[in-house]
């Protein structure tokens, strides 16, 4: 009966970020937060196969305290317990400092089977937790799949490539990320989310660790990514399909 | 130190990346490293497109995932301390980056679209965030500096007359935990979407994969290819993979982009971006990518396509 | 409490829930607080200001924590046509001192911290689920139905805004009409705290609330309202939604021109939008109230249509909270008694006679009849501003004395003498 744990990381809703177009300043401190998209596929497959086989799922997150209103969004998808690793400087934290985070946690207290982690962060997109944790628990991983299934002491996958699929068989423990396509996330109901205000939190502070974390990249900027464009409206009438025809002539971008 | 050096999954990647990195190297007055795999001709051609050294890595087993390189590539780092590491950024190789990163134990900028070195000759990368909304400016405080860059991002190296240069052999990797137990290559695609002049892209306001006929329809009056959002690629599978346009997908530069009941998540804009018009057709007046559009067109999808097809049909006299 | 049942479950964790499940928590009641939003407040907004009487009965000092942006220290209104603007000012120095009369505020902080005081004393909150449903047992309300959820409770609460969907199932009302809703529409605007002060000719952190009346809603009943936040401008309009649809204007395009209007324009010059939504008012007044309680259940705040629309002055929310606090204390006693019958239960109209919420909807109760009056949005709007502007203009023609102007200005505008006297001894009366 696998172990599992599934790390999940709270972010900015990128669709709420407003941009000074002159400035190309970011406006962010009015966004909204969730989990991270694809985190939501890990923790479904991490729960899918706990239905499946048994076991136990543990979600665990890193982020600065506010990031604690998304335990019970993340409980009421089905974990039963969850570690909640913060401390205020943790709120831009780069994939190697994350990655040594979740590894001095997960080594010194948890025991698992599998861990599951999400392709990319919504926010960052650094694509390298997942591997990076691997690396520093001496652990198989596996990036990039989009079907799991446990073979005993084992764990078969296929990995989704850019010139193919790739299916290969992994001991445990051991780490995958997976891909948005491995599930549809299921919606907590309420009775889900009445659970989830239950099940128990594990806080952990930044002195609980005996970790500093060293910084190996520096962010020197953040600028939005502009672009210009006409931003023309027009109706679905005969008479507008015209102008608009019209206009892409006189572009020059149909013949 | 030991100057640059590029890892590519490809033939076309590292020559990509040699291109890149004989450009860094050129500033900083130091040589280009490469990786061939398992290929010495591959090896030949690398010296002769720039190359100073390229180690030959050694065959792998069949069963051998790719990513079993990692220990041996790791060695030679610690032992050569590069300056600058670039490795392309497939799955395969932006795994293999993380790895060797975090073995290492330094930082990496990932899929990093722009590089240029600044005063203090440090690498300084340009990647990506926030779904595409955002560019960050990155510059790795450790050596190596490791970065991995998208496939395409760099035109790829040229042979040079008379290059001369050194093969190292390095030792096959010995077997790791993880096991291939088959490889199912990619059926290829005859079109290039990235090479297309017209791009008509679909997304989920398409209701039934039968109604992608009607915006075939479209994109053939208008001399064009069928693009689309990731969900319709990768969760209804209505199109191949390599037809879906984003941060994710493939950015293309067409001289118009129209998206049929595409919401316009800035995810989906990050690939249309350098698109010269974009067009858009959505029922939603709210719909984030008519702020992206030149054109937008508020209408149901299921009565402006045929009428748009018909309108062009017309001018065009097709 | 059992697994499954709960005494009271809220739904809707805007101001009337959020304070009758933080009253109900703390008189250690079980009670579970039900929001569809994606975290409470998301997706909630109003025009900007809050009267602080209300709260401030339940929270004393409830601003010190609370997520205020700044009290209101001048109120003007506006009468606007296309190019003129006559505008009647008060500032008032004590209402820049506690207890502070009003606060602009941001619903999205505002309500998750309301939400959040509920959930601190006790009660259960729950977001991220619309409840789709009313259980019904012998002709009583006994839970909510949830997706596939459902969970018992003695007494339910529907303080699920305007469209309630609640109270109809339960019978307590009718669908709404578009002649009883307005629709309002608002950009917040982001300005340096600095500019906002000095375009406003505020000192410090003081806010002003104004009011328009006239062209900014294309003489449709409504009218446009701007208020001062911290860093933010809130700006909108608010029309019939039945004049809107007769007309067939956009409420987006409603909100661009009055951007536009020359003077507005300057006062938002430079600012970045930041945020646009959308939201039904409702403004019948007493004509559109429901029942207000029934077997097993309680309506409060927009659900009940405890919203006062008067030109001159919107108020929902301190309503809103009065009626979530009248609930509270209805039910606490019945939970005393154990019964939740409708008979129970009555004494909320006792208690919302008590507080002023039910006293100001009758005083005001024939307001909206008056408000649907087409003259008050453009031709008295027409007649002020160019009766004002005459007055102030010297140009070297005749000079006509004051009485002379005002026959003048009628006689362009067509407003007769006896309609212009009507109006405003009714006016008088209603407002
Ligand atoms: C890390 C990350 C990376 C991602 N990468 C990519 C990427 O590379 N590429 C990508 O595309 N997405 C990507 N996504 C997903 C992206 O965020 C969006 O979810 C996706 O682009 C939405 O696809 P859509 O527009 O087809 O669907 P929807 O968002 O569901 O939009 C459908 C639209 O159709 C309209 N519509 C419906 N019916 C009609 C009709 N009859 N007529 C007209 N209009 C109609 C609707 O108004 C709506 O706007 C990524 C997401 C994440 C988190
Ligand atoms: C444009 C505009 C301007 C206004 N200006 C002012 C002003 O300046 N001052 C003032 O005092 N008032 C103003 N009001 C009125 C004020 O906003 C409302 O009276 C007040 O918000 C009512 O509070 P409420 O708690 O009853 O309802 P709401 O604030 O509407 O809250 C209802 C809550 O219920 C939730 N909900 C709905 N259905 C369900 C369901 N099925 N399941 C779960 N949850 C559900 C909603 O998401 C929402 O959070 C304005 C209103 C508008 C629209
Ligand atoms: N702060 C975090 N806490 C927990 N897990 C994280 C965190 N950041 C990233 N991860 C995990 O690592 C994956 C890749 O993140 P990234 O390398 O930032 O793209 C995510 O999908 C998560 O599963």
């Amino acid at each position: 009966m696998p172990r599992i744990i599934t790390c999940y990381k709270w972010v900015k809703d990128e669709a709420d970020i407003k941009v000074d177009t002159s400035s190309r300043q970011l406006t962010l401190d009015r966004v909204g937060y969730k989990i991270s998209d694809y985190d939501r596929n890990a923790i479904e497959e991490a729960v899918r196969m706990q239905e499946q086989h048994g076991g136990s799922v543990i979600a665990v997150t890193v982020g600065p305290p506010s990031a604690k209103q998304s335990l019970k969004d993340a409980l009421s998808r089905g974990p039963e317990e969850a570690y909640f690793i913060n401390d205020p400087s943790f709120a831009e934290l780069e994939p190697a400092q994350t990655a040594a985070i979740l590894a001095a946690v997960i080594k010194g207290r948890l025991e698992y089977d599998l861990i599951i982690c999400g392709e990319g962060s919504s926010d960052l997109y650094a694509q390298q937790v997942g591997p990076r944790l691997a690396e520093l628990l001496g652990i198989p991983c596996a990036t990039y799949v989009n079907k799991l299934a446990l073979e005993g002491t084992r764990i078969n996958v296929e990995r989704k490539l850019d010139d193919g699929i790739e299916k290969i068989s992994l001991p445990l423990p051991a780490l995958v990320t997976v891909l948005p396509d491995i599930n549809t996330p299921r919606l907590p109901g309420l009775k889900q989310v009445l659970a989830a205000g239950k099940k128990p939190v594990h806080n952990i502070g930044l002195k609980d660790l005996g970790l500093t974390c060293e910084v190996t990249l520096n962010t020197t900027g953040i600028l939005a990514a502009t672009m210009e464009r006409r931003r023309l409206r027009f109706g679905a009438g005969n008479e507008d399909i015209r102008k608009v025809v019209d206009a892409l002539l006189k572009e020059g971008v149909i013949a | 130190m030991s100057g640059v050096w590029v890892l590519g999954e490809r033939r076309e990647q590292t020559l990509e990346l040699l291109n890149a990195g004989l450009g860094l190297a050129r500033e900083l007055g130091t040589t280009v490293t490469a990786f061939a795999i398992q290929d010495q001709g591959l090896a030949k051609t690398y010296i002769e497109c720039g190359a100073d050294t390229v180690y030959l890595l050694g065959s792998l087993a069949p069963e051998q995932p790719l990513e079993d390189y990692v220990p041996v590539i790791v060695d030679v780092a610690r032992q050569k301390n590069p300056d600058i590491f670039l490795i392309s950024a497939t799955p395969r190789g932006k795994e293999m980056a993380a790895r060797i990163a975090a073995r290492l134990g330094v930082g990496l900028g990932s899929e990093c679209t722009r590089l240029r070195l600044d005063e203090n000759k440090s690498l300084v990368m340009e990647r990506l965030m926030f779904g595409g909304a955002a560019v960050q400016t990155v510059v790795c405080l450790t050596r190596p500096q490791m970065a991995t860059i998208p496939p395409r991002t760099f035109e790829p190296a040229v042979p040079l007359a008379n290059r001369e240069g050194e093969i190292i052999e390095l030792p096959a990797p010995p077997a790791g935990k993880v096991r291939v137990l088959e490889r199912k290559p990619r059926v290829q695609e005859s079109v290039d979407i990235t090479e297309a002049r017209v791009v008509v892209a679909i997304g989920r306001g398409v209701e039934k994969q039968e109604d992608i006929e009607l915006i075939q329809e479209l994109a053939n009056v208008a001399g064009g290819e069928l693009g689309c959002t990731r969900p319709i690629a990768e969760e209804l599978h209505w199109l191949p993979e390599n037809r879906y346009l984003g941060i994710s997908g493939q950015k293309i530069k067409p001289d118009l982009y129209i998206g049929v009941g595409v919401s316009g998540q800035i995810q989906h804009i990050s690939g249309i971006r350098d698109a010269k018009v974009i067009c858009a057709i959505n029922k939603d007046e709210n719909a984030p990518i008519f702020e992206a559009a030149d054109y937008g067109i508020v209408g149901d999808l299921y009565a402006v396509v045929p009428q748009l097809t018909r309108e062009l049909q017309r001018v065009l006299k097709k | 409490m059992g697994e499954d049942k709960f005494t009271a479950i809220i739904i809707g964790a805007g101001p009337a829930g959020s304070t009758a499940a933080y009253l109900l928590a703390r008189e250690g009641l079980d009670v579970l607080l039900i929001e569809k939003g994606a975290s409470p407040g998301s997706k909630n907004m109003f025009g900007g200001r809050m009267y602080s009487h209300a709260l401030q009965q339940i929270m004393p000092d409830f601003w010190e924590e609370a997520p205020v942006e700044r009290p209101v220290v001048r109120e003007v209104i506006t009468f606007i046509t296309e190019d003129r603007s006559l505008s009647i000012t008060c500032q008032d120095e004590s209402w820049s001192r506690p207890p502070y009369h009003s606060f602009t505020l941001l619903r999205a902080e505002f309500d998750a911290w309301l939400a959040a005081k509920a959930e601190e004393a006790g009660a259960v909150l729950a977001y991220g689920i619309r409840v789709d449903g009313l259980l019904m047992e012998k002709g009583r309300v006994a839970g909510v139905r949830a997706g596939t959820d459902e969970m018992l409770a003695d007494v339910v609460i529907a303080a699920d805004g305007v469209n309630s969907i609640i109270a109809q199932q339960a019978g307590l009302r009718k669908e709404l009409e578009p002649c009883q809703v307005a629709t309002g529409a608002k950009e917040v605007i982001a300005l340096p705290p600095e500019t906002i002060s000095q375009r406003f000719q505020v000192s410090g952190n003081g806010g002003v609330a104004q009011l328009f009346v006239g062209s900014c809603t294309k003489g449709m009943p409504g009218g446009g309202f701007l208020y001062t936040n911290k860093n933010t401008i809130s700006l909108g309009v608010v029309v019939n939604a039945a004049a809107l649809q007769q007309n067939q204007y956009r409420p987006v395009d409603l909100v661009e021109d009055f951007k536009a209007h020359p003077h507005i324009a300057p006062l938002i010059e430079g600012g970045e939008v930041v945020e646009y939504s959308a939201h039904l008012v409702p403004e019948a007044g007493l004509h559109m109230m429901p029942q207000l309680y029934g077997d097993g259940i309680l309506v409060v705040g927009d659900a009940a249509g405890f919203v006062l629309n008067l030109g001159y002055q919107v108020r929902g929310m301190d309503l809103a909270i009065a009626s979530g606090a009248a609930a509270a204390r209805t039910i606490k006693e019945a939970k005393s008694k154990g019964d939740f019958s409708r008979q129970s239960l009555s004494c909320y109209q006792e208690y919302l006679k008590e507080s002023f919420v039910l006293r100001d909807m009758e005083a005001y109760k024939n307001a909206p009849a008056f408000l649907e009056n087409k003259r008050l949005f453009s031709a008295y709007p027409q007649l002020a501003t160019s009766l004002a502007s005459k007055m102030f203009t010297v140009d070297g023609n005749q000079p006509v004395h004051l009485l002379g102007k005002i026959i003048d200005q009628l006689k362009t505008n067509q407003v007769g003498w006896f309609q212009l006297a009507c109006d405003a001894w009714k006016g008088g009366r209603v407002l």
